[in-house]
């Protein structure tokens, strides 16, 4: 199970379908506004 | 003018302007002209407004302004930092996929980017989007769109708390003003005997039981005004407002120190006065408030007309969904009895559609497969499936009702005599109540309660209220009415402008006529006129000049049998040749008969030229080598055409007709309606150039055309008059749109024109003449004469009915019959 950065909720990898690469890691989210929050600033949440 | 405006805009489309965007706010809190003016001021002073006009009678402000520069929360926070409020609409709207927190600020910030868009709260809990919002601006189609870049689902309407905001905000409004000035007259009724009637109590002991009575009551009662008063004086302006609240509060002023005789004494005794002005003045605001609220009845009609809820066929199963939710490409079903939610085409069924209330028609036409329908129509007996090629502010509906509401909105030039004369107003008033204190007190030696009773009355008295009821009033409820008659009437300054017409201009083609040549009279020689119409459509079935097919449509309507002719050719201009039983058949005019050697009987000549007189055209028909006959085709006339023209001919104006057709055809049909100016032979884009040749020579032009070819010389006219059945095109194109295809709307539509300039000018004169009169009168002027003193309460009074007779006058329009029109009510 993975950690959405941003809201720290619990995200099952095998389903999640909001994801982001950031410097090799890939990094799971709940759903579309946590993504879009990480992708604008990364290296803020990574 | 504000077409020519728009046309010019287009043709210099390649120049770069700064994007415009018109927004409507509902606005609530104006009592007064002056108000309007403020609120108008407020929101041109914002920076890159370009345009704001205030409507006092329905309580709207059109404002125009550059998007990306100016938020409509900033235009908002202008109002209010006037000290009015705007009445946004709300929505609820459920929305998929939200996990966290962070999706709710997501959507929250992509719903509060949307231009028209004020307030947008996301609850998680329960998946809905609360979001206020400005109509005009954005559309819930825009959100939908917002929602789903963001990655979530939008899933339909929860609840739209929209016209209910209105109606409840209104009506709040109502029951405060109906509060307050019922508490006022309840406790300053029974106040005032107690000042004439001996109670044995001693006038200093009353005088304190009043303070504590009167002190509470008055500044509930008052506070409306004062609050007016103190946000125009914020504002630097003198508002009418102002004029109240130093009338009311003199009176109390003075009352209180007549109570603990500072300067003054008992006698002073002002509190009664005080707060019955201050109830008066609610009252006549509440009279007002009502009157307005029932202007724009005519719109509340045609937004009725209008489905909230779709059958939607979605994966087979019909669903019922809000009418916002609806895309194009949906298909809707409209069961028997029911509104057509959109405009689309027929894919399924059959109906008798009743169109009447978009096109006046009063048979309903038949809907199958293919025909298109209009949204807001009912089908009466069938089910029909519908696929919307038209929603939202696309319709035919929402068009009308957008025009309307801006007309409604607009001032005629006319209004701008009242504005002026509103900010010299005051400061007059000012002067005279001042003027009227200092001669009576200090010149003429009369008692100061004499000077503060005349200076407190010219104060109240001289409300412009009703002058700036006047205009917008009249002109809501006018276009209103012609909406009902069926004419859009789209701005006030064609109201004016119609009004003083001295010339109409009508196209011939399509307008005064059909526009689809018809057959008209048959003269066969040897057969008879079946067979000749028989012989002639089964060689002209095979054309599609649109003579050729005036002949087949006669044929058909007349129940001829229509054979079949062979080896088919058409002769360049001439006519045409074909082959039947054998025989050689020609169908064409004299040279086509001349070149192949045949004969014109006796007297058919004759009878050639007089078809040819009356602007018919005249087609021979020969078989095997003899003429068996002339069919004379025309282009009808409309069966309203020549009423129309006569009775504009009885209201003075001048009828011009303009064609393209050759002279000798455009003067028999002028003959015809009782035309006698015409300008034949004019190229299409040649009728502008009329028009400007007649406005050259002074003339007040009208041009009656049909919209689509005839735009530039609607364009140019002082007046353009669209014909159209509904259509977006001729709603585009004229200053007045008439629905029905009938010519007497025309007439009717300038009638009414006519009726609304005389009530607006018979309105100012009601408003102006109520405080010419009674001004002098509230200072005093009849008291040498008469010992007359207007009391101030009764100065309230009487303010508050020059507004009523102003609003009611209004009314009065709401019932006005067009003379064009009454031959239609008795039918």
């Amino acid at each position: 199970m993975a950690i959405d950065p941003i809201c720290k909720m619990t995200v099952d990898e095998k389903t999640a379908k909001f994801t982001s690469e950031y410097k090799g890691k890939k990094y799971y989210f709940c759903a579309p506004g946590c993504k879009k929050k990480f992708d604008l600033d990364p290296a803020k949440y990574a | 003018m504000q077409h020519k405006g728009t046309l010019s805009f287009k043709e210099a489309g390649s120049v770069p302007e700064p994007e415009k965007k018109k927004a409507e706010l509902k606005i609530t809190g104006m009592h007064c002209a002056t108000c309007a003016v403020t609120v108008e001021e407020a929101l041109a002073n914002v920076r890159n407004v370009t345009k704001a006009q205030v409507n006092f009678g329905t309580d709207t402000a059109h404002v125009e302004f550059d998007p990306s520069k100016v938020s409509i929360a900033a235009l908002e926070k202008a109002v209010r930092d006037a000290g009015y409020e705007v009445i946004n609409r709300e929505v609820v709207l459920k929305v998929g996929g939200m996990m966290c927190a962070t999706c709710v600020q997501t959507i929250e910030a992509g719903l509060r980017a949307l231009p028209g868009v004020i307030a947008a709260n996301v609850n998680l809990g329960n998946e809905q989007a609360y979001v206020t919002y400005n109509p005009s601006l954005s559309s819930i189609e825009d959100m939908k769109k917002a929602i789903e870049d963001d990655g979530y689902q939008y899933l339909g309407i929860a609840g739209q708390v929209s016209d209910e905001a209105e109606t409840a905000a209104r009506n709040a409004d109502l029951h405060d003003k109906l509060m307050r000035f019922s508490i006022g007259f309840a406790v300053s009724i029974p106040l005032m005997p107690l000042m004439w009637v001996p109670l044995g109590i001693p006038m200093q002991a009353l005088a304190y039981g009043m303070l504590i009575v009167s002190t509470p009551v008055f500044f509930y009662v008052a506070y409306p005004i004062f609050r007016a008063a103190w946000t125009a004086l914020r504002n630097k302006t003198l508002s009418m407002d102002v004029m109240y609240a130093m009338g009311t509060g003199v009176a109390y002023v003075a009352s209180v120190m007549g109570t603990f005789s500072i300067v003054l004494n008992a006698d002073y005794m002002f509190y009664d006065t005080a707060i019955m002005l201050a109830a008066f003045l609610m009252l006549g605001r509440y009279l007002e408030a009502r009157a307005k609220g029932r202007t724009s009845d005519a719109i509340k009609k045609l937004a009725g007309l209008q489905a909230k809820t779709a059958t939607l066929i979605r994966d087979g199963k019909e669903t019922e969904v809000a009418i916002e939710d609806l895309v194009v490409g949906d298909i809707v079903i409209a069961k028997p009895g029911s509104r057509i939610p959109v405009d689309g085409e027929v894919v399924a069924g059959e109906s008798y559609v009743d169109e009447s209330m978009i096109t006046g028609e009063p048979i309903p036409p038949l809907k199958a497969k293919g025909s298109r329908v209009v949204g807001g129509t009912i089908s009466t007996n069938g089910i029909l499936s519908v696929k919307a090629t038209k929603i939202g502010k696309e319709t035919v509906l929402a068009q009308i009702i957008k025009l309307v509401e801006d007309a409604q909105g607009s001032k005629p030039p006319v209004q701008r005599i009242a504005d002026i004369a509103v900010t010299y107003f005051i400061p007059v008033v000012l002067i005279i109540a001042a003027s009227a204190f200092i001669a009576w007190y200090f010149l003429l030696g009369s008692t100061l309660l004499f000077a503060l009773t005349a200076l407190i009355s010219v104060l109240v008295v001289a409300c412009p209220c009703a002058l700036g009821l006047a205009t917008p009033t009249a002109v809501t409820v006018g276009i209103g009415r012609g909406a009902e008659l069926g004419f859009l009437i789209k701005n006030g300054e064609a109201l004016e402008l119609a009004e003083k017409v001295t010339t109409v201009i009508f196209d011939k083609t399509g307008t005064l006529t059909r526009g689809k040549p018809e057959v008209t009279d048959l003269a066969a020689t040897g057969v008879t006129g079946e067979t000749l119409l028989s012989l002639a459509a089964a060689v002209e079935k095979n054309s599609d000049h649109p003579l050729a097919q005036a002949v087949v449509r006669a044929a058909q309507a007349k129940g001829v049998a229509i054979g079949d002719a062979e080896k088919f050719d058409t002769l360049g201009g001439k006519g045409v040749r074909a082959l039947m039983l054998g025989k050689e058949m020609l169908v064409g005019n004299r040279t086509l008969m001349q070149e192949n050697g045949i004969a014109l009987p006796e007297g058919m000549d004759a009878k050639i030229r007089a078809f040819e007189q009356d602007g018919k055209t005249a087609v021979i028909v020969a078989a095997g080598g003899q003429v068996a006959g002339v069919i004379a085709i025309a282009d009808t006339l409309k069966s309203t055409s020549a009423e129309a023209v006569r009775q504009l001919k009885a209201h003075g104006i001048t009828v011009v007709m303009v064609t393209g057709d050759n002279r000798r055809t455009a003067e028999a049909i002028a003959r015809t309606i009782g035309i006698d100016r015409v300008t034949a032979e004019v190229l299409p884009g040649g009728k502008a150039e009329v028009v400007k040749a007649l406005q050259e020579k002074g003339e007040v032009v009208a041009f009656v055309g049909d919209g689509i070819n005839d735009a530039p010389a609607l364009a140019q006219a002082d007046v353009g008059i669209a014909i159209g059945s509904g259509t977006d095109i001729a709603i585009e194109s004229g200053e007045i749109v008439l629905v029905k295809d009938d010519l007497l709307d025309a007439v009717a539509a300038l009638e009414l024109s006519k009726k609304v300039m005389g009530r607006i000018r018979g309105n100012i004169f009601w408003a102006f003449a109520y405080n010419a009169a009674l001004i002098p009168v509230g200072a005093g002027i009849l008291y040498p004469f008469l010992g007359f003193v207007f009391r101030p309460e009764l100065a309230a009074l009487a303010m508050a009915a020059s507004s009523v007779t102003v609003v009611t006058l209004s009314l009065l329009l709401k019932g006005y019959i067009p003379e064009a029109k009454k031959k239609d009510q008795r039918r």
